[in-house]
């Protein structure tokens, strides 16, 4: 077995990073000095993988299946999970995204117990049709809980706008009336198909030693043969498929998110992250002009915010908050894209965007959890964490000028605002 | 987490040193208690607004902004939040620890000036607060306000307090009331600035590598030029309830809440909160606590149900979101558990899973630099400081008997329910 020492001594950080003969990859993150340890479990199988063909079959699953998946794997033959962790007093949780599920615990004691049950019931699936009718009523619920959520639901009213074909348009948990179809059969199709170690992560952060995790692997994990799976995505037109959606729900301000639709033919790489980054700060944080002209004309709040999203066969930037004039917020916000373009990038702003740039990305790494979460997020991309910190420490104001030419296109947008009742 | 070296700099003003070298950020926060009250609450929560938007040196929220932003994507908030029936208005900055700084510099000592002068030395007009500061985060603060209807969640909470404590400070909201906010004038401020010093409690913490010396010698200078009178800073907690009482909202929503407040007979100081806390945690606290188990897992009703004692009130909220069809039935669940601790049903095994769980809480909060300051700031209602094994020590020695006697001191106050048609 290889074990390989990452390290960047900028940042003062190493992990391990190993290729297991079962083909699982593991990454051992020691902090010293931490009394809690955190690990993360994870699959690149989120909501968007809903057809796929596996071992020569093609499969069609129900929206929300992954969602679905990720709680009964919870179930054993014994049992649950979550009992058997109650004796080790850690805290066990589990999450699905887009392109990925999640098991985590977080513990102060009892660490190698921990690892054993992870492993233990994330490798040894059990479902029976009574289970599945007995989780349909939780996530029902859970389903319900978000129909509530404007701010989910601005989301994906946006997402829907943009993406005519492209399965991130689904809610990740699906509709009630989509789970609903869900079969022990369907699980199984799932589970073999993508929840086999050669294309999984583990990652494990805090109080940690390299020799026993590997240890644990080897005496828990049982060497599995590779599954030829091919996921099939339709290819979403360049275009947004609608400029501007609405929705009602009871809110006091109306809530928005623009969404800027990008080329997503290739993923990004660590740079072009690194780059776009400092360019949003510089863009719109609470320093620029734009932020600036938005609050002192009463059109945003505190609540205002940006991101970039990304992932396989998607690629967009978003803003948000809540506005009593969604529209007249769109046009600030691409006046000065444009003026930005037109004008360039002044060598003060772009150093003091590179630097809060840099602190942020560095506090991430204060946490155990979101160095576990990133570690698994960037693996499953295919970057690596270390050079995307190193292309935001290099950066260079051509680099990010150069960036803003390939994103951002103002004729490519949707506007999803929710208003009140 | 090395030792916390705290030291009363002026009456009622203390200052905690807490060393520790793991983290990449730094972090200085100060706490400032003053009673909670309908005619201040307001003023105080639009004053912290206010005064983390600009100061003398950085007069306006740009220059601020990008003095912060230099320093490596720093951050100063405020914010306002109930602790028992005082309110606690939170000033804090934090950044880049010294040794991560990209060139030679003092982030620390940088961020240390700034905090002092938010708080001590803010923009005035003569004696009153800069009217236009003043109106832009008034604005902000009302859409706060209004907005936290956008949670349905939360905003249920907030109205089973208003509730049940209809007759009590506790009944408050944090930010008061809108037309309290809309009131509230630049002068105002100015004497409402004033009283906060001369009058309130001041926790300061500062949490990091580098050292305290500076940011204590600048505040313990600040507070020598000003006369200190303390408020009196209490809160009444009603040992029990005389009868139930019931409310019902309208709202379109696809999910109702249903939430119970009890009495629990005791907190603060009192002696029992410990066990009361660890009921609790029994109760539902966690992915294998009696709601989590017999209402979500066996009965399907629920995707959360969780109960949180509010032990500076000595309160216990439970809550749930459920179908409509399936409020009372929760209800009657939640008070079947409630009732079976008062029997004595409760195994040994929850018991200790419960105090494994509260541990394993406690030392992971410690592993975070915010959660360092919070775990004793979570402590400032309890009239004494413990240490996290001192804190464990005790939850280790709570027995099933005081475990049985504090469910039998839970009295139901007020049922609250949201609902659509």
């Amino acid at each position: 077995m290889q074990i390989k020492e990452v390290v960047s001594q900028k940042l003062n950080e190493k992990y391990y990073e190993i290729e297991h003969p079962t083909g699982l990859r593991v990454f051992v993150w020691p902090k010293e000095g931490y009394n809690s340890t955190y690990a993360v479990f994870g699959t690149p199988f989120g909501s968007i993988y809903n057809h796929f063909t596996a071992q020569g079959k093609e499969i069609k699953v129900p929206d929300g299946i992954a969602h679905f998946l990720e709680h009964k794997l919870f179930e054993c033959e014994e049992g649950d999970a979550f009992t058997l962790y109650a004796s080790t007093g850690a805290n066990a949780n589990a999450y699905t995204s887009f392109d990925k599920t999640c098991y985590l615990f977080s513990c102060t004691d009892n660490f190698s117990r921990c690892l054993e049950i992870l492993l233990g019931f994330v490798t040894n699936p059990y479902f029976t049709k009574e289970t599945v009718q007995k989780e349909q009523g939780i996530i029902g619920q859970e389903i319900r809980m978000y129909d509530d959520s404007p701010d989910w639901r601005v989301m994906f009213n946006m997402l829907r706008g943009m993406y005519k074909v492209h399965p991130v348009r689904i809610d990740i948990a699906g509709t009630v009336e989509s789970i609903a179809q869900i079969t022990p059969e369907d699980l199984y199709a799932c589970y073999n198909s993508y929840y086999n170690l050669h294309n999984m992560a583990l990652t494990i952060v805090g109080k940690v030693d390299v020799n026993e995790v590997a240890e644990i692997c080897d005496r828990e994990l049982k060497p599995c043969a590779e599954v030829d799976v091919q996921s099939h995505f339709p290819t979403d037109p360049y275009e947004v498929s609608e400029h501007y959606v609405e929705d009602k729900l009871p809110v006091a301000v109306p809530i928005f998110n623009l969404g800027f639709k990008g080329d997503a033919s290739r993923r990004l790489s660590e740079q072009e992250i690194a780059y776009t980054d400092i360019l949003l700060f510089l863009l719109a944080s609470s320093t620029s002009p734009m932020y600036r002209e938005l609050m002192d004309t009463g059109l945003i709040n505190a609540s205002f915010s940006y991101e970039q999203f990304e992932g396989p066969g998607y690629n967009s930037i978003f803003f948000g908050g809540e506005s009593k004039d969604p529209k007249a917020v769109e046009a600030v916000i691409k006046k000065y894209i444009k003026k930005l373009r037109a004008e360039g990038i002044s060598p003060e702003d772009f150093e003091t965007a590179r630097r809060a740039t840099y602190g942020d990305a560095l506090s991430s790494l204060n946490s155990v959890d979101t160095t576990a979460n990133l570690t698994e997020d960037f693996f499953f991309s295919g970057r690596k964490l270390f050079d995307y910190f190193d292309a935001i420490a290099g950066a260079t104001v051509q680099d990010v000028e150069s960036r803003l030419k390939d994103i951002l296109d103002t004729d490519n947008t949707t506007l999803s605002v929710v208003v009140g009742e | 987490m090395n030792s916390m070296d705290r030291k009363q700099i002026a009456q009622g003003v203390n200052f905690s040193a807490v060393s520790d070298n793991r983290f990449k950020t730094m972090k200085i926060s100060a706490t400032v208690l003053v009673p909670l009250s309908k005619d201040t609450a307001s003023a105080y929560a639009l004053l912290t607004q206010v005064m983390t938007r600009s100061c003398e040196e950085y007069p306006d929220f740009t220059a601020l902004s990008r003095k912060l932003s230099s320093l490596y994507g720093a951050s100063l908030s405020g914010g306002v939040r109930k602790i028992g029936e005082s309110l606690a208005l939170t000033f804090s900055v934090s950044g880049l620890d010294d040794r991560y700084a990209l060139t030679n510099e003092s982030i620390s000592e940088e961020l240390s000036r700034i905090l002092c002068s938010v708080i001590f030395k803010p923009l005035l007009q003569g004696e009153a607060f800069n009217s236009e500061e003043v109106e832009q985060e008034r604005r902000q603060l009302i859409e706060l306000a209004e907005g936290e209807i956008n949670d349905k969640r939360a905003y249920a909470n907030n109205r089973l307090l208003e509730l049940m404590c209809g007759d009590e400070p506790y009944g408050i909201r944090r930010y008061g009331t809108v037309e309290a906010i809309k009131g509230v004038t630049a002068a105002e401020l100015y004497s409402t600035w004033r009283t906060m010093l001369n009058r309130a409690h001041f926790e300061i913490f500062f949490i990091g590598d580098s050292s305290a010396d500076t940011a204590r010698a600048v505040f313990t200078e600040e507070f020598a030029k000003i006369d200190r009178n303390l408020f009196t800073l209490s809160t009444d907690i009603v040992r029990s309830a005389d009868n139930v009482r019931e409310y019902e909202d309208r709202m379109e929503v696809a999910q109702a809440k249903l939430l119970l407040g009890f009495r629990t007979g005791c907190g603060g100081a009192d002696e029992g909160v410990t066990a009361m806390r660890l009921m609790c945690a029994i109760l539902g606290g966690s992915a294998h606590s009696k709601f989590f188990i017999n209402v979500r897992e066996k009965q399907s009703l629920c995707y959360y149900c969780v109960s949180r004692y509010q032990r500076a009130k000595g309160l216990m909220i439970v809550e749930s979101g459920v179908e409509f069809d399936n409020i009372e039935k929760t209800k009657q669940a939640v008070l079947a558990e409630v009732d079976a601790i008062r029997r004595g049903e409760v195994t040994e095994d929850e018991i200790n899973f419960a105090k494994l769980s509260v541990a394993n809480d406690f030392v992971s909060i410690c592993d975070t630099v915010s959660g360092i300051g919070e775990w004793y700031i979570s402590q400032l209602s309890d009239g004494r400081l413990l240490s996290v094994e001192e804190a464990i020590a005790e939850f280790n020695a709570v027995t099933k008997e005081q475990i049985v006697e504090a469910a039998n001191k839970l009295t139901l106050d007020t049922v609250y329910v949201l609902r659509g048609e």
